[in-house]
């Protein structure tokens, strides 16, 4: 069985700070790392692939983005995956979910016999969560989004997702080929040991390019995109409020109380 | 040259600086300043100032000396011995001593030097340095720095200031005054190892202005300060050897040493540091690993043979004994706190957490090295974890602090039933060839006694803390007793009663194992001599019946 | 245009079958499209032997701009009894910011209703301003399936060519949006929080992104519809529905087979803490990590109670186990705007803050001076949680007695 996890490397964003004059991003000393959500998908993977120990699944990763991207791939391969594959080119710059859907899209058909593609449900960056359902509707497979752990049915023919939503989990069932969006599920973060850390530099990365899609140029990137971002500003900040001093906390309730009962909460 | 001569600093009203009067006032409003991380209880005080300059600090100074008024200097206060907590007069602290002065290459040790005010919190001197950004430099540096900022800007290289006594919210006078060092200290030594240039505000409100390498003790140990009018005083040190580990028990003292270490430790009992210079050093990637292990044994091998035979150096070596990782372990299942921590595998019976160099780029590192010392102490690379992004550096950071967290919370939730509880934890330390005998001595003391108890920290320094949580009163005599045998163990090893949190008020009174009677009278001799009265943070290290007031 | 490859196709009818508009047509063992094609794509996504594929040349502006009227999907809930169905809140929302648009473009509003047989409540939508509803009944349309409800809405936004068509950015309307989307090659916006039409007549989309750190606006210049998921909770309800206004009724019929849903929920688990849901509360007491134990959840509780509102909290408390996901407020939890927000021991991170700095008054409680609640709070309380909560209980008791 082969499982695609598609990552992408996100900033930080936690670290990220926007200049209030300008509006624009401060991203120095701002590091790159593998979106947390991406990570997610790779544990599933990877649960999958130990509760198969007679070593049947196969994880490859793929990541489109800069040159530098391999880092983020590196870490999923430190993770456990098995091999990773780097879509990169310029012509790719700018490109928004549809443009990416469909050069992922292109290169996925490539691939053989993809049997289960799990996706991050957004990267922390663009927020979007539209790339994976896309893709998954170019490929014309059916997809479950925000699952938070999945299981193969007995004939490794159909996957079992539990799968978040408004009101609580629902499990749903989906024949393979198909796609899964991952959520943050119970699970911390993976942490890797030195030896797989050790062991991901030996495993392959292959690069693909635009040469490799068979697209036309005008299909890719800023100039195949359907949408144009035309500004981008600071969110307006709010002025502060009152500070109460909580040491007295009996004194500090009362003057609470006092102001929710000018406004009719008490 | 061992003369150094004290400067008048301009003339300020005493009256202009900003104070707060009364302690009805400052517990009131202003808490805080009364206490510190010891949670020690503070015995009174009488104004609270808040200077912003040297002249405004030197006023103070002579005030106070004139009324014969005790003062503690506050920093950030995360101290751990109750340096900060006030015994009545004034409290000066030095919250708006918080900016960069300067930035300046310096040709002859080949590094870069930032001097910056006594409050400025190691967290934003490494921020500030990382971001190649000093907040509001620009504005008030003569051409000569704005030049060398330029300059740093340009360096390609990334920088930083090594001492990191975990704490990162210590303001860099309070780091200075203890001498902390923390874990890093087994590759970038103590806080001394980085300090180039230090102010002094003395009890007269003169000030001395101390550079690195210009000042050194003659006749053996020998100094003299001459103020502003011409009258010499003379500094006779104390003629103890200094224990052969990382030390902050006791004023610094040796043949023929630099002026500046003797104010470096001192813990403020002989003014004020209100500007330093430090140095940086340039970063460097790394990968932290934590290792597990089966055993404290294996562990104690482990670190002995990294120490020994390994061909590298790794910045730090921390050890979790196996009491520390089942308290982990039965914590953090249901903490929020520890979210981020990944669960403590069920069979470690210890760990070691250490950083060594590494090249995330580098196709095909070699460890082979260490995978073989690793095997030969039962464990493997398999059976660790490891990281090199920073945000995993944070994370095994949050790992490192977990743990007297967690200690804390414990005893905070056994002081609702006795309030006099609190956690006895050592800072001692012993030197190399010591480190398997001092292990075996505190494990048979503590199991004998029935004690809960567990270890962790600097054992690259032989510098772990046992921290010993006592279940009742009972419990925590039979802990105070048993502190004091490791005390007396630790010296005779050749070791130290305080490797790294200071003396302060919580451990003066291991002090008298370490030193006798008369080096205690030679130390006591070396503070009258500088401050008269015993003005400066009184009731720390050093008692003074009556002598202040 | 769409194309047939008559080398690969092997006539199985699954396309004719499945076109919803009869448009498909299988003569001599081919495919053949008949004149009434929408290019809703339902045949392309059926078809086992990928022979059909739908090239979708750029528009000129003079094509653009035949696309007219807005459409919103009303998604959907069951209703207390399960007798009928009814459109969640976000409907109301989207509804009222529509019609702020429609003044400017001088377009009808028309809403998507697509259901199983039970009846659907559409007066309010009436009420809140839809000019029409454009319905579809159907027993595969309940529960929801990415499947049908892809194939559906394509095949009403093809064939109905509106200029702005949204949906509520919650789970179901994220998870569909993009098929859509993809399937029409329309550019979508997700999880918009403003929306303007310019002077040429573009929507504006605007939205949060890197966490919340930066707002970005966005247009789509070359397709219509304009797509937009819009996020719940941001945009106010009409306080002054119309109660008489009326609207037509539209039933669009089109073809549904079974064999296109090929997903199946086997269960479902519920969760809230109340019945209500968190998206809804007007007060709200939410925990974080300051708190010290599962324990102190229970005074968030009672205060929550004595205020008539709900418990929530920030995402470590969900990952601690202490609270369900359904509670977490949030960037990567649900966006809430209640008339009173309570956060105690939170820090304040952008990513909770973006969830919920819509709140009427905001106060926070933390021990932290420095902690950046303090920043959108209106009161902030510097001081411990554990005496500060179970004062404000007595205090408001005291107030509710002397009252």
């Amino acid at each position: 069985m082969k499982i695609l996890v598609c990552a992408k490397q996100v900033p930080e964003v936690t670290n990220v700070q926007v200049d209030p004059e300008t509006g624009t991003l401060n991203r120095d000393g701002v590091a790159s790392i593998l979106n947390p959500f991406c990570e997610y998908a790779m544990d599933l993977a990877l649960e999958l692939k130990e509760a198969e120990p007679d070593g049947e699944v196969e994880i490859v990763v793929l990541s489109m983005g800069p040159p530098q991207a391999r880092a983020a791939l590196l870490r999923c391969l430190e993770m456990g995956g098995d091999s990773a594959i780097l879509v990169t080119d310029r012509k790719f710059a700018g490109a928004d979910t549809w443009a990416t859907a469909l050069t992922i899209c292109k290169i996925i058909e490539k691939l053989d016999g993809v049997d289960l593609i799990l996706v991050g449900k957004h990267a922390i960056d663009g927020d979007t969560a539209q790339t994976g359902p896309m893709l998954a509707e170019l490929l014309n497979i059916p997809q479950i989004t925000y699952g938070v752990g999945l299981e193969l049915d007995e004939r490794k023919k159909r996957v079992r997702v539990r799968r978040e939503n408004e009101g609580g989990f629902e499990r749903v069932q989906m024949r393979m080929p198909g796609l899964v969006s991952v959520s943050k599920g119970a699970a911390s973060r993976r942490v890797c040991s030195f030896e797989s850390i050790l062991d991901a530099r030996a495993k392959d990365i292959s690069v693909m390019t635009a040469d490799d899609l068979g697209l036309d140029e005008a299909e890719l990137g800023l100039q195949g995109s359907l949408t144009q971002v035309v500004k981008v500003f600071p969110p307006i900040s709010k002025e502060a409020g009152r500070i109460v001093n909580g040491t007295d906390a009996i004194a500090a309730a009362h003057e609470v109380v006092g102001i929710l009962k000018e406004k009719h909460f008490v | 040259m061992n003369e150094i001569t004290s400067q008048q600093l301009p003339e300020v009203d005493f009256d202009s600086v900003r104070r707060i009067d009364g302690l009805n006032e400052i517990s009131a409003n202003y808490a805080p300043y009364l206490a510190d991380e010891s949670k020690l209880p503070h015995q009174g005080a009488d104004y609270l100032f808040f200077p912003t300059n040297e002249a405004e600090l030197a006023a103070i100074m002579r005030e106070m000396n004139t009324r014969g008024a005790n003062v503690t200097i506050s920093g950030a206060r995360t101290g751990l011995v109750g340096g900060c907590v006030p015994a009545g007069g004034a409290v000066v602290a030095l919250d708006r001593f918080d900016k960069t002065v300067d930035i300046r290459w310096d040709d002859g040790t080949n590094e870069w030097r930032v001097t910056a005010e006594a409050a400025v919190t190691l967290k934003d001197l490494n921020d500030w340095a990382n971001k190649k950004n000093f907040p509001g430099l620009q504005a008030r540096a003569n051409d000569e720095t704005l030049a060398q900022l330029e300059q740093f800007k340009n360096d390609p290289r990334s920088f930083f200031y090594p001492p990191d006594p975990t704490e990162m919210s210590a303001s860099l006078g309070g780091t200075v005054a203890t001498n902390a060092s923390g874990a890093a200290s087994f590759k970038y030594k103590d806080t001394r190892n980085w300090i180039r240039r230090l102010h002094v505000i003395l009890a007269s409100g003169e000030m001395l202005d101390i550079p690195r390498g210009k000042y050194f003790a003659t006749d053996g140990r020998k100094f003299t300060v001459i103020d502003s009018g011409g009258n010499p005083t003379i500094l006779n040190l104390p003629g103890y050897d200094m224990p052969k580990t990382k030390n902050t028990a006791g004023f610094f003292a040796a043949p023929g040493m630099d002026m500046i270490d003797l104010f470096i430790g001192s813990e403020g009992l002989f003014g004020v540091v209100s500007q330093i210079e430090v140095a940086l050093d340039q970063m460097h990637e790394g990968i932290s690993v934590v290792q597990f292990l089966p055993s404290d044994t294996a562990a104690l091998d482990f670190v002995i043979a990294l120490r020994d035979e390994a061909d590298f150096a790794p910045e730090f070596l921390e050890f979790y004994d196996g009491n520390a990782l089942a308290l982990l372990r039965a914590k953090q299942i249901d903490n929020p706190k520890f979210i981020d921590m990944p669960t403590i595998p069920e069979d470690a019976g210890a760990a070691i957490f250490y950083d060594i160099s590494f090249n995330a780029d580098d196709p095909n590192p070699d460890f082979s090295k260490l995978k073989e010392v690793t095997a030969r102490c039962g464990s493997s690379l398999d059976n660790s974890w490891a990281g090199y992004e920073r945000r995993d550096l944070a994370r095994f950071r949050h790992f490192r602090h977990a743990l007297p967290e967690t200690v804390n919370a414990v005893i905070g939730e056994r002081k609702k039933t006795y309030p006099g509880l609190h956690k006895l934890g050592t800072d001692l330390a012993v030197p190399n060839d010591s480190l398997r005998e001092i292990w075996g001595f505190y494990r048979s003391k503590l199991d004998t006694a029935g004690l809960e108890w567990v270890a962790f920290g600097h054992i690259g320094d032989n510098h772990f803390h046992v921290n010993i949580l006592p279940k009742d009163m009972d419990d925590l005599a039979k802990g105070l007793a048993i502190y004091r045998d490791f005390a007396e163990k630790a010296v005779a090893l050749g070791g130290t009663v305080s490797a790294e949190h200071g003396v302060g008020k919580m451990k003066k009174k291991f002090l008298s194992v370490m030193y006798t009677p008369e080096q205690m009278n030679e130390m006591k001799a070396l503070k009258l001599a500088l401050d008269p009265k015993a003005m400066f943070n009184p009731g720390d290290i050093l008692d003074f019946e009556g002598a202040a007031r | 245009m769409l194309l047939i490859d008559t080398n690969t196709c092997s006539g199985c009818r699954l396309c004719e079958k499945n076109c919803p508009f009869a448009a498909m047509l299988i003569v001599d063992e081919i495919a053949v499209v008949q004149d009434n094609c929408t290019l809703c794509g339902a045949c392309a996504n059926v078809c086992g032997e990928h022979s059909i594929t739908i090239e979708r040349a750029a528009a000129t502006p003079e094509e653009l701009a035949k696309f007219k009227g807005i459409f919103i999907w009303a998604e959907c809930g069951e209703s207390a009894d399960g007798e009928s169905l009814v459109p969640k809140k976000v409907t109301l929302e989207l509804l009222a910011e529509a019609r702020r648009l429609a003044e400017k473009t001088g377009e009808e509003i028309r809403v998507l209703v697509l259901s199983d047989e039970r009846p659907v409540n559409t007066d309010d939508l009436f009420a809140h301003g839809a000019d029409g509803v454009i319905r579809f009944v159907n027993k595969l349309l309940w529960p929801y399936s990415t499947d049908a409800y892809t194939t559906v809405i394509s095949a009403m936004v093809a064939a109905k060519k509106p200029s702005i068509f949204l949906l509520g950015a919650t789970p179901d309307g994220r998870d569909l949006g993009p098929r859509v989307a993809a399937r029409l090659k329309l550019g979508l916006t997700a999880d918009c929080t403003q929306l303007e039409i310019n002077d040429e007549g573009q929507l504006i989309q605007t939205r949060p992104a890197f966490g919340g750190n930066i707002m970005a606006s966005i247009v789509t210049p070359f397709s219509r519809p304009q797509m937009a998921t819009v996020r719940p909770n941001v945009f106010a309800v009409s306080e002054n529905p119309e109660i008489d206004r009326k609207g037509d009724i539209e039933d669009f019929d089109v073809a549904l087979q079974r064999g296109v849903v090929r997903t199946k929920i086997l269960e479902v688990e519920k969760v809230g803490e109340t019945g209500g849901g968190i998206e809804n509360a007007e007060v709200i007491v939410a925990g974080g990590q300051g708190l010290n134990s599962p324990d102190d959840l229970d005074m968030l509780r009672e205060l929550a109670d004595e205020l008539g509102g709900t418990l929530a909290g920030s995402r470590p408390l969900v990952e601690a186990g202490w609270i369900p996901h359904t509670l977490q407020v949030g960037q990567s939890g649900i966006t809430v705007s209640p008339k009173l927000y309570i956060a105690v021991g939170i820090s304040g991170a952008v990513q909770h803050v973006v969830g919920m700095n819509g709140s009427g008054s905001i106060i926070a409680i933390n021990n932290d001076p420095e902690a950046p609640i303090f920043k959108v709070a209106d009161v902030g309380i510097v001081g411990d949680a554990a005496e500060v909560i179970p004062a404000l209980i007595k205090e408001i008791r005291e107030a509710k007695k002397a009252a």
